[in-house]
């Protein structure tokens, strides 16, 4: 897969994060982003073919592809998967206080005060 | 309207910008610290898994952080969730929908098997794909599974919590042990000489550490969130 491919998923990402109307949509595109920062850190590891970096008692024929990106994408999985949750929490309790996940309705009512 | 079309003529700014720079990446792209850690990897870490090797010897002090990072993510969901009147065992949202029967007793036979899957899967993180992150995720899943087999299963957060903070603390201890033997912080506490197998035995230690830590941790998250459905 290109690494342009990979930008574009980013980039549908910081589409839906400008235009959604919802909380939890929003919540929804910035994993999206992650996806895409993913996908593009796999892609430049693995930029001249290769197989998964684990050698037995040899070297794989071909290479293997760089271990590096792997380790750091493990990192981002794990954070990307809390701060999700940490934000869904803060969701409810918005929709607890508010009663509502509009952006626009939230702002509406934070002014009028 | 026309504010979307700015919107996405700015992206396409922005992927022009991108495709301009990824124009000479085949010039940029080398494979010294590839073939480096391919090449020396094995012997200086004892792990076959050249991921593990970077996550837990090369590189650990980054995976000591992602762990403490987990940590204070499910210490904000908790105090974020955390209520007024203080409930002994929350009313699950499961039960208010009536589980299927079906569900009941596949999860009965799903779950003893994702859970050796889940060991397996940490228990061999330096030789085969896997290790604590991805092995805590799946016994973290199984756990869950027990929810749907019995839904007023009592879980005490507080306890929880309590033994991943001294299962961080008991990593952070391990991972600093190399100070004695080697001189430095934060990599293999075996001396460099030792064969790969010996090496593995730390390996094996702080991925069962950290698999426990981050099912753990998962759990915790989840519980919360069932609780604020009820």
């Amino acid at each position: 897969m290109n690494p342009l491919l990979t930008f574009v998923v980013i980039l549908i990402g910081f589409y839906g994060l400008s235009t959604s109307s919802n909380i939890i949509k929003s919540v929804f595109c910035v994993t999206i982003i992650e996806s895409g920062v993913i996908l593009l850190f796999l892609n430049l590891g693995n930029l001249d073919g290769g197989v998964i970096p684990i050698i037995g008692d040899a070297l794989p024929v071909g290479g293997i592809a760089d271990p590096l990106p792997q380790a750091l994408m493990i990192t981002t999985i794990v954070i990307g998967s809390t701060v999700t949750a940490l934000a869904l929490m803060l969701c409810i309790k918005v929709f607890h206080h508010y009663g509502t996940v509009e952006w626009a309705e939230i702002l509406s009512r934070e002014s009028g005060k | 309207m026309i504010k979307q079309l700015i919107l996405i003529g700015l992206l396409g700014i922005l992927f022009g910008v991108f495709f301009v720079s990824m124009q000479d990446i085949q010039e940029l792209y080398n494979t010294f610290g590839k073939d480096y850690i391919a090449a020396t990897g094995f012997a200086d870490t004892g792990s076959r898994n050249l991921v593990t090797a970077i996550l837990l010897d090369y590189r650990l002090f980054d995976s000591l952080f992602e762990a403490g990072i987990l940590l204070i993510a499910v210490s904000g969901v908790i105090w974020i969730s955390k209520h007024e009147s203080q409930e002994k065992n929350a009313q699950f949202m499961l039960d208010k929908f009536k589980t299927p029967d079906l569900f009941v007793t596949f999860s009965r036979l799903v779950y003893p098997l994702m859970l050796a899957f889940g060991f397996y899967v940490i228990i061999n993180g330096h030789v085969s794909p896997g290790g604590g992150f991805q092995g805590g995720a799946i016994i973290a899943t199984a756990i869950l599974i027990l929810y749907y087999i019995d839904a007023d299963k009592d879980t005490n957060i507080a306890l929880i919590v309590t033994i991943e903070k001294i299962l961080y603390i008991a990593i952070l201890l391990v991972a600093s042990l190399s100070l004695v033997s080697r001189g430095e912080l934060f990599t293999n506490f075996f001396v460099i000489d030792a064969s790969p197998d010996t090496k593995a035995i730390y390996l094996v230690l702080l991925n069962v550490m950290i698999g426990m830590k981050v099912a753990l941790g998962l759990w915790t998250i989840f519980t919360a969130f069932l609780k604020e459905g009820r």
